[in-house]
């Protein structure tokens, strides 16, 4: 049996054992234990070298506010930093390594960092790393070049950089109330919700209900309070209205009454189950909310104040109570309030011996000094510590008279020898959340020298010790006497995780920094990743004496989100990896059988080109255009937006969202129209079909279909409520298949059953319906290729079959699949726009679309399109290019007008779009030049810089290709 | 944030689109002034306080509504459709269970 | 006519999966209804809707935005103002509505393709869509044949109780396989049976 262990287990199940590892030793622990109270258990003390100093740390608290004892656990490649071992469930083969500490924790390099303590002050590495203010390295380069350095020497656990396989998940709860904290005031207050029927979620950061209340002995409602807990929560446990969840720390209060809390579901066991998710992101709707969340117990700021060994005292009580550890056997206690006593009690009934009780106070209460006799030792009243003893835990420590009421030292230095010194500095309100949705700032509370709640600014309410109210404790006072620092000679920190001592925070003073958040900034007070929970109210407090005024005056920081870290994990929770949503058209899954290269195109998938074995992606579009252009080719266009325009005023609607008229659009035919923004840019084309009188089929550019369906949304509601117009997405409801070629007619003649797809009957930009396969079909007659063109539009649940068909009947024509590079170079060669060019800064006249522009109604973007430097000529407006070197174009290169690649000139344009031309032979592309067609038949070269590209081209007419469209209306 | 739409109920913002300030107006579509235009297009209010918008849900029923929402809390002192949807018609009345 | 193909092909596997107790948590199923349709009202045009719903389909839509009715074959729920979903396992109730609801009451659009009917049904309903969706799916807050409008992402979605555990949902058919990972993905916890 270990010498430390305690009279009772707690919450520790000795029966079982569990093996983990600690800087690659071996420990045995057992079910209950977290990582701190199991090392404890088997004497360890040294848990961490410090941030900056590089001094030994031990284990300062029980809970979410330590400062000192973090570790980074290892699973597998993964490693996870900064963990507190006060908060680290263990698990068996539980794996953690200490942290900031160079080559072992016992042995550290770093240390040396205590040596040249004075000069590592507040601010040290802006003043000293400022740099020359001439040279190489002037300025902030210098501090960048010694950063690297210092971030290594300076800091805290290191990420791993392996890929995170756990599980993380979202759930979105509603309720009537939401507790936060399952202490005796959230356990009274969950039951009174649940009594009047509500939903009730009751949160509770630790995995057990009860709070302090299981192990800290007293009476609740006249009963033993352990007792009374077990009670009230298989109370609450029967009813079907609550939910308790524990694990949870709720660390963020939002707008809506929303709490966001991380319910760490498997971080306790060595492998979660299948589908059981590592941790859940819980956000919770409440009506209202209960914050129970307790007070956390302060330090006193004095010399030597962060030796391992020295301890709050609330922490020894519950480690000596909860695990069953005893954290010293010769423990001293030292307070400026009565609730130390009560803690010295509890640790003296585990088995531990008080050898001294050093209170700041002269005088004490009754209760206190008579729990002081209890406990046996020396009561020291109107004295303080004022240095510790010892290398890797403490030895003792020494102390002199104090007066409390002038904060001064007298007489001799007395030293007393123990193994831990519990240190009690009165309470704090844990306000955070509170806080984060207060009005206003929190309130200074005299009497326990705390800040209290602000006032709400949302629906809730503050009960027990976070409201202020520790009545249902001990029955003790806790007031404590306003002292928060001993000053004597040495290193007294405040903030221990970030290393700020008393002496930063006056040295920051005298620099200049009065106001709190530049003395958080300045310092990195309260900055570290325990949020500054043990290290707020006493930095304060300095700063407060420094400024010569009260605490309340020097104000505190309002509390931000989270309370504790949250893993980035569970915040993403499901949304990463494959499961990112995928847009996939009917005919997906044939895409990938045929060995297409898919591309994505926003969130949909589509193919870039059908390779053959052994094809560059070159080669294949190449193939894939000249068979288009002499047989035939068959693409899938199902991603194209569509909009089901209809109601008695679509055609009114479409003519007022459009540059040119659909009202005069016969049913049963198509028209290609283009949509401005109201400033008069271009916004959006796409071909839009007339089904029936009062029925239009709209599409969209893939890539805009969400956005013109808002757009369009916006207009209809807020500008034009007095037109009939149901607009609805049928993007997915149709399949669509564009077969191009000269061999287009003969195909669709083959399977098309129940219409003739002749001249006459299906003409250019007609529509016609028949059956494909047995299955209903609508075909227009429209090229995007510049070929004879058919849109071939099935149910979307059909379009596999009608795909089938129609790959079918133009196998015998030599027809072929293509993907998105060969559509998109025949829309080059044909000089088509797209996004490319549509790009948001070009008008219509840029792209010579004026031809669009009806001057025979408003439409949306007509009152602004003719602005002067919307119809300069020398705007940049489109043309073609063809490459005069042989090599190929790329996009986003720039144009300049001079044969110099040495020297960088100004750009007359830049390139949109490039492909290797199989009708021409040559690399050519698109692009947007000063002046546009002004420059035809001129000269230009491509400036690419970046890319190493230079080069002759020659600025053509964009219709490259059978400028005429003699093959589209053959 | 959470908005309270008068169809769905109150839902997270995520489910909504900001479609703009609703303090402008858009002048006739055959008017020619020029000035007129440009405020409306260009001309936004920077307020301190409450602010009247246009707010899309987007991400459910799809109208729009017009909120009226302090930029300094958030807190939402208004919402109503845009359009006339006979609110006082039953279809379009919130169902009461959507008022949690 | 032609069987529509499925559009969650591989992502549809059969049977149950990590179902560790007797009952699967969750049944998951896709149920490929013949017809869905949905219907617009003008303004002050709702009741005639309703009431050309009604004659066509036998489901009376009851009072109040969001209301819906469900029986064994068919459902009809409203999803937006004087918007209603209208849902038959036979085909062609399209072509029986637009005959019932002329342009100047309102507008009949056909989305038997489009949208992507999934039902999750069982004990861990709520629970498993709940880590979805950012709406109450307990019963008082989302009543029996209610439907719902609202969104996962990018997946927008029209959500009905068909029963007290079961809820029918719509999707966008391009989604549809993706969103059906996810689903399963998120039943993984609760153990599920597809059918």
């Amino acid at each position: 049996m270990s010498p430390r262990r305690a009279n009772a287990p707690g919450r520790v199940d000795r029966s079982r054992s569990i093996r983990f590892s600690f800087d690659g030793k071996i420990y045995t622990g057992h079910p209950g234990d977290t990582l701190a109270s199991a090392l404890m258990t088997n004497g360890v003390t040294l848990f961490g070298r410090s941030f900056k100093y590089h001094r030994p740390r031990g284990v300062m608290t029980a809970g979410v506010d330590e400062p000192n004892a973090l570790v980074t656990l290892i699973r597998g490649e993964i490693r996870e930093p900064n963990l507190p071992t006060t908060l680290v469930e263990i698990y068996e083969g539980l794996e953690a390594v200490s942290q900031n500490r160079f080559p072992s924790l016992s042995f550290d390099v770093g240390a040396v960092n205590q040596l040249g303590g004075k000069l590592l002050g507040a601010g040290f590495y802006y003043k000293t790393f400022m740099g020359p203010v001439i040279g190489p390295l002037k300025g902030t380069r210098f501090w960048m070049f010694c950063e690297h350095f210092i971030r290594r020497a300076a800091g805290l656990g290191r990420a791993g950089t392996a890929k995170d396989t756990a599980r993380y998940e979202r759930m979105n709860a509603f309720c009537d109330v939401l507790v936060v904290g399952s202490g005796p005031a959230g356990l009274k207050a969950a039951r009174e919700a649940a009594g009047d029927g509500g939903r009730v979620i009751l949160l509770e950061m630790d995995s057990l209900l009860g709070g302090s209340a299981r192990w800290s002995g007293g009476r609740i409602e006249g009963a033993e309070a352990a007792h009374w807990v077990d009670e009230t929560v298989s109370g609450l446990r029967e009813l079907p209205n609550v939910r308790t969840l524990t694990r949870t720390t709720a660390w963020g209060y939002y707008d809506g009454n929303t709490i966001a809390a991380t319910e760490r579901v498997a971080d306790h066991k060595r492998d979660a189950a299948k589908g059981e998710p590592r941790q859940r992101h819980w956000v919770v709707r409440a009506k209202k909310v209960v914050l129970a969340t307790g007070a956390f117990e302060r330090p006193i700021v004095f010399p030597g104040n962060d030796r391992p060994g020295v301890m709050l005292a609330s922490a020894a009580a519950r480690y000596a109570n909860d695990f069953g550890v005893l954290p010293g056997e010769r423990i001293a206690v030292f307070a400026n309030n009565d609730s130390a006593y009560a803690n010295a009690a509890l640790l003296r009934d585990a088995g531990a011996t008080i050898v001294a009780i050093v209170d700041v106070r002269a005088a004490i209460s009754d209760e206190a000094r008579r729990l002081a006799s209890q406990c046996g030792g020396d009561l020291l009243t109107g004295h303080a510590v004022v240095a510790t003893e010892g290398g890797k835990g403490l030895t003792g420590f020494k102390v002199q008279k104090f007066d409390a009421a002038t904060n001064s030292l007298s007489g001799d230095a007395r030293v007393i020898s123990a193994d831990l010194l519990a240190v009690s500095g009165g309470w704090s309100p844990a306000i955070h959340l509170a806080s984060q949705a207060g009005a206003g700032k929190a309130e200074w509370d005299a009497t326990l020298q705390a800040f209290l709640p602000p006032k709400p600014a949302q629906d809730w309410t503050a009960v027990g010790t976070a409201a202020g109210d520790f009545s249902g404790g001990h029955g003790l006072d806790i007031a404590p006497a306003p002292v928060f620092e001993i000053k004597a000679a040495g290193k007294a920190f405040v903030d221990l995780q970030h290393d700020v001592t008393a002496d930063d925070v006056r040295l920051a003073h005298r620099e200049g920094f009065i106001s709190v958040e530049h003395l958080k900034r300045y310092t990195t007070l309260g900055m570290a990743t325990d949020q500054g929970k043990t290290s707020n109210v006493p930095g304060l407090a300095i700063m407060a004496e420094a400024l010569g005024k009260p605490i309340p005056e020097v104000g505190t920081t309002r509390f931000r989100a989270p309370f504790s870290p949250v893993s980035i994990g569970a915040i993403g929770a499901e949304r990463i990896g494959d499961l990112r949503p995928d847009r996939l058209t009917p005919m997906h899954d044939w895409h990938v059988e045929q060995g297409a290269k898919m591309y994505p195109a926003g969130l949909w998938h589509r193919p870039a080109i059908y390779g053959a074995p052994g094809e560059t992606v070159e080669q294949a579009y190449i193939r894939e255009t000249k068979a288009t252009r002499s047989a035939a080719g068959i693409v899938d266009v199902s991603t194209l937006g569509k909009i089901m325009v209809q109601g008695p005023d679509a055609a009114e609607f479409l003519d007022r969202v459009y540059t040119n008229l659909f009202s005069t659009l016969p049913v049963n035919k198509a028209r290609y129209g283009l949509m401005l923004r109201e400033d008069g840019i271009a916004y959006d084309d796409g071909t839009t079909w007339r089904l029936a009188e009062h029925d239009f089929l709209m599409t969209t550019t893939t890539a805009n279909a969400g956005k013109v369906m808002q757009n369009l949304e916006y207009f209809l509601d807020v500008y034009w409520p007095e037109l009939k117009v149901t607009l609805t997405s049928v993007t997915d409801e149709w399949a669509g298949a564009s077969i191009a070629g000269p061999r287009a007619r003969e195909i669709l003649a083959a399977c098309v059953t129940g219409t003739a797809v002749d001249t006459e009957t299906l003409p250019f930009m007609g529509i016609v319906r028949g059956e494909v396969a047995g299955v209903p079909v609508m075909i227009c007659r429209l090229s995007f290729s510049g070929e004879l063109a058919y849109e071939v539009y099935s149910g979307a649940g059909h379009g596999q079959q009608v795909w089938d068909a129609l790959i079918e009947a133009g196998q015998p024509f030599g027809m072929v699949p293509y993907g998105l590079e060969a559509l998109g170079t025949m829309r080059i060669e044909k000089g088509h726009v797209t996004g490319a060019e549509i790009d948001g800064r070009t008008t219509a006249r840029d792209l010579y679309l004026d031809w669009m522009l009806s001057k025979k109604k408003p439409f949306i973007g007509a009152a602004m399109m003719d602005r002067e430097g919307l119809v300069d000529e020398n705007r940049i407006r489109l043309v073609g290019l063809v490459s005069l070197d042989g090599r190929p174009l790329n996009g986003g290169a720039h144009l300049v007008e001079h044969n110099d690649p040495a020297a960088l000139r100004d750009s007359i344009g830049h390139i949109t779009a490039v492909c290797f031309s199989p009708s021409l032979g040559k690399y050519i592309g698109l692009a947007l030049v000063k002046g546009g067609k002004k420059r035809h038949g001129t000269r230009a070269y491509v400036s690419d810089p970046l890319r190493g590209r230079f080069g002759p081209v020659e600025i053509v007419s964009h219709h490259m290709f059978d400028p005429e469209g003699k093959r589209m209306h053959g | 944030m959470l908005i309270t739409c008068p169809y769905c109920g109150p839902r997270d913002v995520i489910e909504f689109t900001y479609q703009g300030d609703a303090n402008r107006t858009r002048p006739d579509p055959a008017s020619t002034d020029q000035a007129a235009w440009n405020v409306y297009t260009y001309d936004r209010v920077n307020t301190l306080g409450d602010h009247a918008e246009y707010w899309q849900h987007s991400g459910g029923c799809r109208s729009h509504l017009k909120l009226v929402r302090s930029t300094l809390t958030h807190a939402i002192s208004s919402t109503a459709f845009v359009r006339d949807h006979g609110e006082k018609k039953s279809a379009s009345r919130r169902k009461p269970g959507a008022a949690t | 006519m032609v069987e529509q193909v499925s559009p969650l092909g591989p992502a549809w596997k059969s049977g149950r999966h990590n179902v560790t107790g007797t009952a699967p948590g969750v049944t998951l199923a896709e149920t490929r209804p013949g017809s869905i349709v949905q219907v617009a009202a003008w303004p002050g045009e709702e009741k005639a809707v309703i009431d050309a719903v009604r004659a066509v389909t036998g489901l009376k839509l009851p009072d109040g935005a969001g209301g819906g009715i469900a029986t064994e074959h068919k459902a009809a729920f409203g999803f937006a103002p004087g918007k209603f979903m209208v849902v038959t396992q036979v085909e062609g109730i399209e072509a029986e509505l637009l005959k019932a609801i002329p342009n100047n009451v309102g507008t009949v659009t056909g989305l038997s393709h489009g949208r992507t009917a999934l039902r999750v049904s069982g004990p861990k309903a709520e629970w498993v869509l709940g880590k979805l969706y950012a709406i109450d799916f307990a019963l008082p807050a989302f009543p029996l044949h209610a439907g719902r409008s609202t969104m996962h992402h990018d997946v927008f979605t029209q959500i009905q109780r068909t029963g007290a555990d079961q809820f029918d949902l719509y999707v966008f058919r391009s989604f549809a396989r993706s969103f059906w990972t996810t689903l399963c993905h998120a039943a993984e916890e609760v153990g599920y049976e597809v059918r």
